[in-house]
């Protein structure tokens, strides 16, 4: 298969970027999909809190009030509506906060999404083949098969672990933040880079 | 439902973009990081002044990335590096992988999910300082 030439590559990932940011509302970034997905059930349990007291926000802010003089007694209650003066009483401002929320299945589908895109590409260019190994250099490197798929597993982990770390990955820290001069992602992709280039400079060497 | 849809397409183009690039080729990424062929380096390099130009384009109307220096920069950007050279994949692109029909790619998937898992525990268990992940919501 052939690859696109570097400036036409440069400019759809570039434009894509752009398009991800004004259509989903936020910079794009895998490694943040990967945590929402990972982390569902925490996030769907804070997600229906979230909710619970956006729709009982008065009751919510009366328990919260007679916990706290329960606590405290009736003296600090004076102080708190001096505190508050806009929240006191009947007169509640509500939150009108936009909500940018993007549920973890969402997420999900980005991610699965991805490998019909590639599919459709593999059927574009001489049709999709099922390979057991990423190309015969990797396997060469590798070793025997097992020490090919152990490779994989523990290499996946540190990509996952060593992202989550970083706090973020490739179109995060490198595309995302990178574009935006973000002095934490110019640092990273330089470590995650130089990191990538060293070690597979010390692959080449001893294998 | 639009939510989902807007996703699936976006996913769709990505998986397209990075495969005619050749990302999901682990011949062409090890190319890249031993510095043989920088074609792809450029690809990567031209993306972001894509982006830094659309931006300054758009007036700052692109969504700002809040990304902060914390201690978990430095290792975490390491094991990422390392991982990467030996998978050849990034989280995108062990998808894009699988899309070439690289099966052994399910097996990195497979890594990524339980790192991810694994960093969740550890930073609430020891780390907990603040990390700044990709996208917050």
């Amino acid at each position: 298969m052939e690859y696109w030439s570097w400036w036409i590559g440069a400019i759809a990932l570039g434009l894509f970027a752009v398009v991800y940011g004004f259509l989903a509302g936020k910079p794009l970034g895998v490694s943040g999909s990967w945590m929402r997905i990972v982390n569902w059930r925490s996030d769907k349990e804070l997600k229906e809190a979230e909710t619970f007291f956006k729709d009982n926000q008065d009751e919510a802010i009366d328990d919260l009030m007679a916990e706290t003089l329960a606590e405290f007694g009736e003296d600090v209650a004076d102080e708190i509506k001096e505190l508050s003066p806009d929240n006191a009483d009947t007169d509640r401002a509500k939150t009108t906060t936009k909500s940018s929320y993007t549920p973890a299945g969402a997420h999900l589908v980005f991610l699965l999404a991805m490998v019909v895109g590639s599919f459709i590409t593999a059927m574009l260019h001489g049709g999709f083949e099922i390979k057991f190994e990423l190309s015969e250099l990797h396997s060469s490197m590798s070793g025997q098969t097992w020490e090919m798929w152990a490779g994989l597993l523990f290499g996946g982990i540190m990509v996952g672990f060593g992202t989550q770390m970083a706090g973020g990955c490739t179109s995060g820290h490198g595309l995302s933040g990178c574009a935006q001069f973000v002095p934490a992602s110019l640092f990273a992709t330089f470590v995650f880079m130089a990191s990538a280039i060293g070690f597979s400079l010390f692959m080449k060497l001893t294998s | 439902m639009k939510q989902y849809i807007i996703y699936a397409i976006l996913g769709i183009l990505m998986g397209f973009i990075l495969a005619n690039i050749g990302y999901a080729n682990y011949d062409e990424i090890h190319k890249m990081f031993v510095l043989e062929d920088l074609r792809m380096l450029f690809t990567f390099a031209g993306a972001v002044a894509i982006v830094a130009v659309a931006r300054l384009i758009t007036l700052g109307r692109l969504p700002k990335q809040n990304k902060i220096m914390q201690p978990g920069l430095l290792p975490g950007s390491m094991l990422f590096g390392f991982g990467w050279a030996i998978t050849g994949a990034c989280p995108s692109l062990a998808f894009v992988q699988l899309g070439q029909g690289h099966v052994p790619a399910i097996m990195t998937l497979f890594g990524i999910f339980i790192g991810v898992s694994l960093y969740k525990k550890v930073h609430e268990r020891f780390f907990m300082w603040e990390t700044g992940s990709c996208s917050s919501a």
